[in-house]
């Protein structure tokens, strides 16, 4: 375990290599992937307060101290569920197009070391995430059966500028520590489903990168989004 | 002897004179007998035209009976509406025996002796003068309280003293108000007997829907004789001098959280009371959460309570203010008063600008992971 950490982030060749030698096992990943759900569930739960206005008027004070406890629980299976189990699998399908080999659990291994990175990004978000949110100003909702006033709520928060700032940001941070991730990724893949490397590369990038396109592109140019990482 | 039998005799004819010249006695004596013992006049007083009746009592004081041919009573000024009594009756030693007239008063005011005639079968007459007071005098009606000014909706209440300056009770007296749109409350009002120089006072509410009179009509018998007294009252619509008028006064609108506040301080400069006043904010804008609305509850004169309201507001500078209050009977008031908002410089109009250490951190992080990344592939 010990200089596990330099190795997976400074030298992920030599560490999957390694890792392939030894059996496999989801322990120290599915702590990892842990450790990201908990951060993401606390990005989520602090994410929530900016819609407390809203859930106050749809539902009342005691759904909007729910809906907090909610949107963590939420953020954190979404975290295991999206970034582990989903980017593996497509990892694994794709990289059947190269006739890949390796069990699903490897490929599933590697992509919990792999995101290490994404759960560096996560807390320098969360931090972000206070520095900017007593900045942001929640319009306030007068009537929420009012579809003109629900409008009218989402359009001035969606204006909001340190809003659409933090979201910008958001998406620049995810956007560099993923590229970190799809690094390890690339090392990953290659030794869990015996890939070339260019093969590899092919496997990762192209869901990271259309994910990627799509995290700067919602952020800059679309409906601006908020959710952890 | 002789001359013993003839004064005998003589005295025997003495007797039987006396005796046939007692029963023979003059008929006004008869007459003597028959008195009058009561009169009843109703009403006690007349108006000019009413219709009255007179009620004569007489007693027959004598030992005799005594019969009557005739029973009128007559005046050149009063008009008698009833026959006479024609008929030859006899009222007994010690009986009584009532006649009643009826009599209709088409004279100016005054005092009238009318005369009762009696008429006796065998010889005389009795002659008594009936006094009949003739009045015009009508009910008074004097408003007691009343609003300087009406307000449409809203209930006021009104007092009045309905007052009998006549010197004879009057009777089912009915107090009665007729207005276009007053709803008056009760609707009438039932006195009675009004006995003279007694007054009844009676308060009672109208809530006017418009500017209209008020016909305050007192309706009351003279006997059997309906008679009617009316009093009229504008209903002008303005604004009390007593009534409770909340000022407000240190107004601070701010924006802020996405909407605006105002505080301030709500003043009662009235005479009256100002209960369950509210303030919520009237055109150009939206009441939102928290304070929608602000309760104030109650203000007496003099007394001022702070406020809170917040809301929206778009494309305005300028916000009414409503304050919302009853007086004491519970008639609902508003009073507007137009509030100059700032505009929303909030933080949407100053964006707060990337901080330094978070673009530090940015770019310290993607040289560290770009070099981090170019590590890993040399080293591979």
């Amino acid at each position: 375990m010990k200089g596990m950490l330099p190795s997976l982030l400074l030298r992920p060749d030599t560490f999957f290599s390694e890792r392939t030698k030894e059996p496999e096992s989801l322990k120290i990943p599915g702590i990892i992937v842990i450790i990201g759900a908990i951060v993401a569930a606390a990005a989520s739960y602090l994410n929530s307060g900016i819609y407390e206005g809203l859930i106050t008027a749809a539902a009342g004070e005691g759904m909007a101290s729910m809906l907090g406890i909610l949107y963590a629980v939420l953020g954190f299976f979404a975290f295991i569920i999206i970034w582990w189990v989903v980017f593996a699998g497509i990892f694994y399908l794709l990289s059947m197009a190269f006739a890949g080999s390796g069990t699903f659990k490897r490929t599933l291994e590697f992509a919990g070391y792999g995101l290490v990175p994404v759960i560096i990004g996560s807390v320098i978000s969360l931090l972000v995430l206070l520095y900017y949110l007593p900045m942001i100003e929640v319009p306030v909702i007068s009537n929420i059966q009012d579809p003109a006033a629900i409008q009218r709520f989402m359009s001035e928060f969606l204006e909001d500028p340190a809003f659409r700032e933090f979201t910008q940001i958001y998406a620049i941070i995810s956007a560099i520590f993923l590229a970190w991730s799809a690094n390890l990724w690339i090392f990953g893949i290659k030794h869990a489903r015996t890939l070339s490397f260019r093969n590899a590369i092919i496997v990762v990038l192209v869901p990271v990168v259309i994910f990627m396109i799509y995290t700067l592109y919602m952020a800059f140019i679309g409906t601006p989004f908020s959710g952890g990482l | 002897m002789k001359n013993g039998s003839i004064l005998g005799l003589f005295a025997l004819v003495a007797c039987f004179l006396l005796i046939s010249f007692a029963a023979a006695q003059d008929p006004g004596d008869s007459a003597a007998q028959i008195t009058v013992s009561s009169v009843d006049v109703n009403p006690g007083v007349f108006f000019e035209g009413d219709t009255g009746i007179i009620t004569i009592d007489v007693v027959n004081n004598g030992p005799e009976s005594v019969a009557i041919r005739r029973a009128t009573i007559y005046d050149s000024d009063i008009s008698v509406l009833s026959s006479s009594y024609d008929t030859t009756t006899t009222v007994g030693a010690g009986n009584s025996m009532q006649f009643t007239f009826t009599v209709k008063a088409d004279v100016p005011p005054g005092i009238y002796y009318p005369s009762f005639s009696l008429d006796f079968r065998d010889a005389g007459y009795l002659r008594y003068p009936v006094q009949i007071r003739v009045e015009n005098d009508p009910l008074e009606i004097s408003v007691v309280d009343k609003p300087d000014t009406y307000s449409a909706g809203r209930k006021d209440q009104i007092d009045i003293m309905v007052g009998n300056p006549r010197d004879n009770p009057v009777g089912s007296v009915i107090v009665n108000f007729r207005g276009k749109s007053i709803d008056p409350a009760p609707s009438s009002y039932f006195i009675g007997t009004l006995n003279p120089d007694q007054a009844q006072k009676i308060s009672f509410n109208i809530t006017p829907g418009e500017q209209t009179s008020l016909d305050i009509i007192v309706d009351y018998k003279n006997g059997v004789n309906p008679h009617t007294s009316l009093v009229t009252l504008p209903v002008r619509f303005g604004e009390s001098k007593k009534q409770a008028e909340p000022i407000l006064s240190n107004i601070i609108v701010e924006y802020g959280d996405g909407k605006y506040t105002l505080t301030g301080d709500v003043t009662n400069a009235g005479l009256e009371v100002a209960n369950s006043v509210v303030l919520s904010v009237g055109d150009g804008a939206e009441p939102v959460n928290p304070y929608r609305e602000y309760v104030v509850g109650s203000l007496q004169p003099d007394d001022f309570a702070s406020f809170e309201i917040t809301f929206l507001a778009e494309n305005t500078t300028q916000v009414q203010v409503l304050v919302n209050y009853r007086d004491i009977d519970g008639n609902p008031s508003m009073r507007t008063t137009p509030v100059v908002i700032p505009p929303k410089t909030s933080a949407k109009e100053k964006s707060p600008g990337v901080a330094t250490p978070v673009i530090a951190v940015i770019l310290i992080s993607a040289a560290l992971i770009g070099g981090a990344i170019w590590y890993s592939w040399k080293k591979r």
